[in-house]
């Protein structure tokens, strides 16, 4: 079966006004639909600089990085901006919430990005069914200076998965939440793998990180081993 | 075709939402554009009334573009032969020129001169003067000299032969011009213009008239009034009833005045203004005083207004840079505060372009808004304006606004909306998303 991502020898530097720093050094990492794997890493390992690259912000130096089997480590801006769109959900450890909506406008404003055009009734619809999915449908109409800490991440949650994407990204999405509100969200998280969707979910917590099903510790830009751990 | 609508509909829908979220941010920058807006409105209203006001006076005064002028020299052959040609041509018209006195018999008219009736009036105290083709000039005796003062008018009369309104558009004022197609009458119906009809209102002036050269004195119905664009009181009268009391001849006499003008349709042959230079030459006159010019003045006039215009809408330019500063400065500052919202979108897809039509779009409502708000406040000035001065201002009276000033309004706030969102939407389409969405 082919692995919605192969990633092979990945490799980043970084060229700034000084030395140039090596980020990632041949970073290998495979998932499959389904599966859920934990990146962990002390700061300034790569994690996030890794993640960026699947995601498609930006583009590695070297390596080679195939989306269900295609080759996109060099792939333009307009056509990745369309992948981001259709495979990717992200979830990032501050919310990035817009203010000035309110839970289901900040959900549905991912259906809002130029690809593809639904009316306004089924952005709506899809967006209060993925507030339910991550059991918050009863906060839709709230702004998220009205929402605690939990509620506004699953809020982001819900905006990663209201476009039913393939793969789900998580850059430390508990990184600003207490241990018991994190438990709620990483749930939330693994539980979108149940319905297929592919989980890369960086930390720092270990105990967030052996809910997954791998566990990947990055050190210097390179994995240094795999935990393999299939969770029942 | 969809692709392009969904970017198009995304666009609309965000740059509508930032607008909401920042209301008072969008209102300051309006003001400033408001003003260059409005400025942009103001000039090329101002242009256009003043432009039309002008063009119409010149029309009724000198005629419309493209007609040809003739004015036949002082001769007692050439009105009857001019006449005797142009009879019932219908792009010829003819109109001589003389003095009439109507009031009181045998008095000294107020004045005196045919000068205007308002005030001193500016009207000509000295000796009557004639001129020959040579510019020898000599005085005419004075025909009212030892008459007592009374109520009496002189004006200029015009005896028109044709249809003159072709060429040159009076404006009805009250009444009705002079109708050509009937019987002429013994009692000759004449035509004021505003001037005289304001001195008739003033002064209770008898109708007797009294013409130089005519047979006997008549009893003139002031049929209507016109807008002629002269400065003096004048009469039209249809010259053929003026005939009925006067010798063709006299037409030409230099003490009924003697001169006369011809207005021929641009598509009149030249065989007519052949023949009647022959004629004329064949009558005495020299062939060099007999010139056709055509009018020019519509297009003389709106070059120096275009002229003016465009300095005045340089100056409104400047004034509607200052608010593309506004848009500009509030647009950059807005980029740089939704930093995170703009990685944030393109993070979940939106494309670069799409993120720069947003920021764009924002700008162009913006603009629009503003222009729709500065056309809208013109149009209320410019009624209100027309309301209170149109009394005073006949060109104000029922003014009504022109498209083009509210054209000039939306490309006006169109073009800052433009020109302000230009950078920050260039700025916001590169915001880098793994640097901005980092933990």
């Amino acid at each position: 079966m082919t692995p919605l991502i192969s990633i092979t020898g990945l490799t980043k530097t970084l060229k700034g006004q000084g030395e140039p720093r090596t980020i990632l050094a041949g970073a290998d990492l495979t998932l499959h639909s389904g599966e859920s794997i934990a990146i962990l890493g002390r700061s300034g390992s790569g994690k996030s600089t890794l993640l960026s690259l699947i995601g498609l912000f930006d583009r590695a130096d070297g390596g080679q990085y195939l989306l269900n089997g295609n080759d996109i480590t060099r792939i333009p801006e307009r056509k990745a901006a369309a992948l981001r769109s259709e495979e990717f959900g992200f979830v990032f450890q501050r919310f990035f919430l817009l203010k000035h909506l309110s839970a289901v406008q900040n959900v549905s404003m991912a259906l809002v990005n130029g690809q593809g055009w639904l009316p306004r009734r089924k952005r709506k619809a899809k967006a209060m069914e993925a507030l339910e999915r991550v059991g918050i449908g009863h906060l839709a109409k709230h702004k998220p200076p009205r929402l605690s800490g939990g509620e506004q991440q699953r809020v982001a949650i819900a905006r990663a998965l209201v476009r039913d994407p393939k793969i789900l990204l998580a850059d430390e999405p508990t990184g600003a939440l207490d241990t018991e509100t994190g438990n709620l969200v990483v749930e939330a998280l693994r539980s979108a793998t149940d319905r297929g969707c592919g989980l890369i979910l960086v930390t720092h917590d270990h105990d967030h990180a052996a809910k997954m099903g791998k566990v990947m510790q990055l050190t210097n830009g390179v994995f240094e081993n795999s935990n393999q751990r299939v969770v029942v | 075709m969809i692709r392009l609508s969904g970017r198009f509909r995304s666009s609309l829908i965000i740059g509508g939402q930032g607008i909401r979220a920042r209301k008072m941010r969008t209102f300051l920058s309006m003001i400033s554009l408001f003003l260059g807006v409005l400025a942009v409105v103001t000039v090329q209203a101002g242009s256009v009334i003043a432009q039309r006001a002008l063009l119409s006076d010149i029309e009724i005064s000198q005629g419309k573009d493209g007609t040809l002028q003739m004015y036949l020299p002082s001769n007692p052959q050439a009105v009857p032969i001019t006449m005797d040609l142009i009879q019932g041509r219908e792009d010829v018209a003819g109109v001589t020129t003389g003095k009439a006195i109507i009031g009181e018999p045998g008095v000294k008219p107020i004045n005196e001169g045919g000068g205007p009736l308002d005030g001193n009036g500016g009207a000509y105290r000295g000796p009557m003067m004639t001129c020959d083709a040579s510019g020898q000039c000599r005085e005419l005796e004075d025909p009212n000299e030892g008459a007592p003062s009374g109520q009496a008018i002189e004006l200029s009369m015009k005896a028109v032969t044709g249809d003159i309104l072709q060429f040159r558009p009076f404006r009805l004022e009250s009444g009705d011009w002079l109708d050509s197609s009937s019987t002429p009458s013994l009692s000759p119906r004449i035509v004021l213009n505003t001037k005289a009809a304001e001195g008739f209102a003033k002064y209770k002036i008898p109708a007797e008239m009294r013409v130089e050269g005519a047979l006997a004195n008549t009893t003139p119905r002031i049929i209507g009034v016109v807008n002629d664009g002269s400065w003096g009181p004048a009469a039209y009268i249809r010259s053929d009833e003026l005939l009925n009391w006067m010798p063709v001849d006299s037409l030409s006499d230099p003490r009924y005045g003697g001169s006369m003008e011809l207005m021929l349709a641009p598509s009149t042959t030249a065989d007519l203004q052949q023949t009647l230079k022959s004629r004329l030459t064949a009558a005495g006159m020299n062939p060099d005083e007999l010139h056709v010019r055509t009018i020019n003045s519509l297009k003389e006039m709106q070059s120096q207004l275009s002229l003016m215009r465009w300095i005045f809408l340089g100056m409104a330019a400047l004034v509607l840079l200052i608010g593309v500063a506004g848009i500009l400065n509030v647009g950059l500052a807005t980029v740089g505060e939704r930093i995170e919202e703009f990685a944030l979108r393109r993070a979940v897809g939106t494309p670069r372009l799409l993120l720069a039509g947003i920021v764009l779009a924002e700008t162009l409502l913006t603009g629009l808004l503003t222009a729709a708000a500065a056309i809208g406040f013109g149009a209320a000035a410019l009624k209100a304006v027309s309301m209170v001065l149109g009394s005073r201002e006949p060109f104000l009276q029922n003014v009504a606004f022109p498209w083009e000033a509210g054209v000039a309004g939306v490309l006006a706030g169109l073009i800052a909306g433009i020109l302000g969102g230009l950078i920050p939407a260039i700025r916001a389409a590169r915001i880098p998303i793994a640097t901005v969405m980092r933990a």
